[in-house]
């Protein structure tokens, strides 16, 4: 069920600068042949009176990872960029009233969104890569994939010119389903502000949350990037969520400890941290652990001297681990995550979500597992 | 809009024997259905729609006299509306396209494209779709790269080893394709956006997301707001395309040159 990044699909050449082609698997693809054109051409430089924007070069040439190879991360324009204004548009007036609004207002751009800290720490982390290891093609590749039309194309663009973001890589697809083209990307992580899309994601197996603007601005890192999980039902399956669901609380611990031997089955973001944990240990080999630009924590409510057992044993069995595990025993998240102040935290509970929100914290909703069908203490309105 | 079509059925798969049933279906079939949608739809709108309708006109190359015979045949069994049947052969193809002011000229073959492309007559490639589509819909996918350069900025081209001929070449097929987006925006903007049977679609493979930004202004100067864009740079196109399954691509020649890719390894 979860995607492996780095996965290679297709017998193809990693490095992009080599001259044409090996053969790919794709014989539907009517510009076969051609792929390696494609590919070692490169984009075309602009004409010089554009304003500078940041180098990213690499031996003189501008080179952007192939999706296979890099831990690719959709995000929607909606969650990179603050659209309430012209969501009332497009709910109040409908689709034609909505995209003559965004062509108008075309040179404005959008202010920043829930995902733009975590986008811009992607960044940070990829040029500190791209130092370290100037030919690799193992980095963080962000794509904004979104159902809006291509009339709102030129505005997204300028957007993200005038916030100098790295995203070169974009999919509209003017109100079709983005899924298929997920997948096409190897998407390793989808983040949407609709929760129906996110759902459809994620019963292709791909990891995906729906994101939340949280209710006060709080300042996160902007060298490292910090990457909070709940464990059930995001990192693990919602097996034991279940037990505790229907049965209660100590059914739920002597399930676990009965099972303290058994691995758990994985989750939805599972797969999303080991991507992160492949980046982690090219940082350790050469010499960066103890200031690694990327820390993941694993906050639980389970608890350390009994059912966190299994969920420690689990990820060593997966050869995973996360920088700091907190085990909360039941106690309110919301603080902890104050203080850690990641820059996207995952969990499956709205009742969580909404009290990270609360205080500041970046969160994202993963609408897996049993909990969904449980009302929460506000409204199950996610966002849209 | 005169549009010419070859490769309407499967001539090479087939044993043909006289009077046998027809012939199988090719690429441009699905490509046919399509068009004839969007000019019920046309019409269906406003019977003033007469002057903007597709007009569909069958080519074929160096046909025997009784494959012409079962193109015929086959034509009326599938109920296609075509409206004119030209044979030719492969050296006066270009000619044969220009004498009868053909608008668009469409085939699976590259070479072909490519050669009438240079002479100046407006063409484009016809997708092999995976499976029959759905024909409800017409989809055109413009290749961004050239588009979204202007025509002093081609120069730069020459950086990455094009020759000045490929680039007289890169501005004559713009100019065709300007011609054809101004047709096909006017015939779009008779329908809304909800439940359109004309979809178009922007791609840029190697270029900047300005020169997809700069793409997307130039269609819309030329009329024609796209209804979906992609910007690669540097992916793969193919599995992209898998999922669009366009009719018609149009893209400007520039893939289709051969003996370039050497030119450009750096």
């Amino acid at each position: 069920m979860t995607l492996y990044p780095g996965q290679v699909m297709k017998g193809q050449n990693p490095m992009p600068l080599t001259p044409p082609p090996n053969s790919n698997g794709d014989s539907n693809d009517s510009w076969d042949e051609n792929k390696g054109f494609c590919e070692s051409v490169g984009p075309t430089k602009k004409p010089q009176t554009e304003p500078v924007r940041r180098a990213r070069k690499v031996e003189g040439g501008i080179f952007f990872p192939k999706p296979e190879n890099a831990v690719t991360i959709a995000v929607s324009s909606r969650v990179l960029f603050r659209t309430e204004k012209e969501q009332k548009v497009f709910e109040e007036k409908g689709v034609e009233e909505y995209l003559n609004y965004q062509v108008q207002h075309e040179n404005e751009p959008l202010a920043p969104g829930p995902a733009f800290p975590f986008v811009k720490a992607l960044e940070a982390v990829n040029s500190q890569l791209r130092e370290l290891y100037p030919e690799s093609e193992e980095l963080f590749d962000i794509v904004l994939v979104t159902y809006n039309h291509a009339h709102v194309g030129v505005r997204l663009i300028n957007t993200i010119n005038h916030h100098n973001l790295f995203i070169e890589r974009f999919c509209m697809t003017g109100g079709s389903s983005p899924i298929g083209y997920l997948k096409a990307w190897h998407t390793n992580l989808y983040l949407s502000a609709d929760a129906e899309k996110v759902q459809e994601a994620l019963a292709e197996g791909i990891a995906a949350a729906t994101m939340f603007m949280p209710e006060k601005q709080v300042e996160v890192s902007e060298t490292q990037l910090r990457v909070a999980f709940d464990g059930d039902a995001v990192l693990f399956s919602d097996e034991s969520e279940r037990i505790f669901k229907a049965h209660g609380l100590d059914k739920f611990f002597e399930h676990e400890r009965e099972n303290e031997h058994t691995l758990l089955e994985h989750g939805p973001l599972k797969g999303f941290l080991e991507a992160l944990g492949k980046l982690q240990k090219k940082f350790y080999a050469k010499g960066h652990r103890l200031n690694c630009p990327i820390r993941t924590y694993l906050v639980t409510a389970r608890s350390a001297a009994s059912s966190g057992i299994r969920a420690l044993k689990t990820l060593r069995a997966w050869g995973l681990e996360t920088d700091e595990a907190l085990f909360l025993a039941g106690a309110p998240k919301g603080p902890m995550l104050e203080k850690i102040r990641p820059h996207i935290y995952f969990d499956d509970q709205m009742f969580h979500i909404e009290g990270a929100a609360e205080r500041g914290t970046i969160a994202a909703h993963v609408p897996y597992g049993i909990a969904q069908m449980y009302s929460h203490r506000k409204s199950t309105n996610s966002a849209k | 809009m005169a549009v010419s079509c070859h490769g309407m059925f499967d001539l090479d798969s087939c044993n043909v024997q006289p009077d046998s049933c027809a012939l199988p279906k090719g690429a441009a079939f699905a490509f046919i259905k399509a068009v004839q949608t969007v000019n019920q739809r046309l019409l269906g709108l406003s019977e003033k729609n007469k002057t903007l309708l597709f007009e569909v006109v069958l080519l074929g190359k160096d046909c025997e006299e009784h494959i012409k015979l079962n193109i015929f045949d086959s034509a009326k069994h599938y109920g296609l509306e075509i409206d004119k049947f030209y044979f030719c052969s492969s050296d006066n193809l270009i000619g044969t396209l220009q004498a009868n002011h053909i608008n668009l000229f469409l085939s699976p073959d590259k070479d072909d494209v490519y050669s009438v492309l240079k002479a100046g007559v407006p063409a484009a490639l016809l997708y092999q779709q995976a499976e029959q589509q759905a024909i409800n819909r017409l989809k055109v996918l413009f290749s961004g790269d050239l588009i979204g350069l202007s025509a002093d900025s081609m120069v730069c081209l020459k950086d990455r080893g094009f020759t000045d001929v490929h680039i007289q070449n890169f501005k004559a097929a713009k100019e065709c394709l300007r011609e054809f987006v101004v047709r096909i925006g006017e015939m779009k903007r008779m329908f809304g956006h909800e439940g359109s049977p004309l979809h178009t679609s922007l791609m840029t493979v190697w270029g900047s997301r300005d020169v997809c930004a700069s793409a997307l202004k130039t269609l819309r100067g030329w009329g024609l707001d796209v209804d979906e864009a992609f910007c690669l740079a540097g992916a793969t196109c193919g599995p992209i395309l898998a999922l669009l399954q366009p009719h018609i691509v149009w893209d400007n020649g520039l893939h289709n040159l051969k003996g370039v890719a050497p030119l450009l390894s750096s």
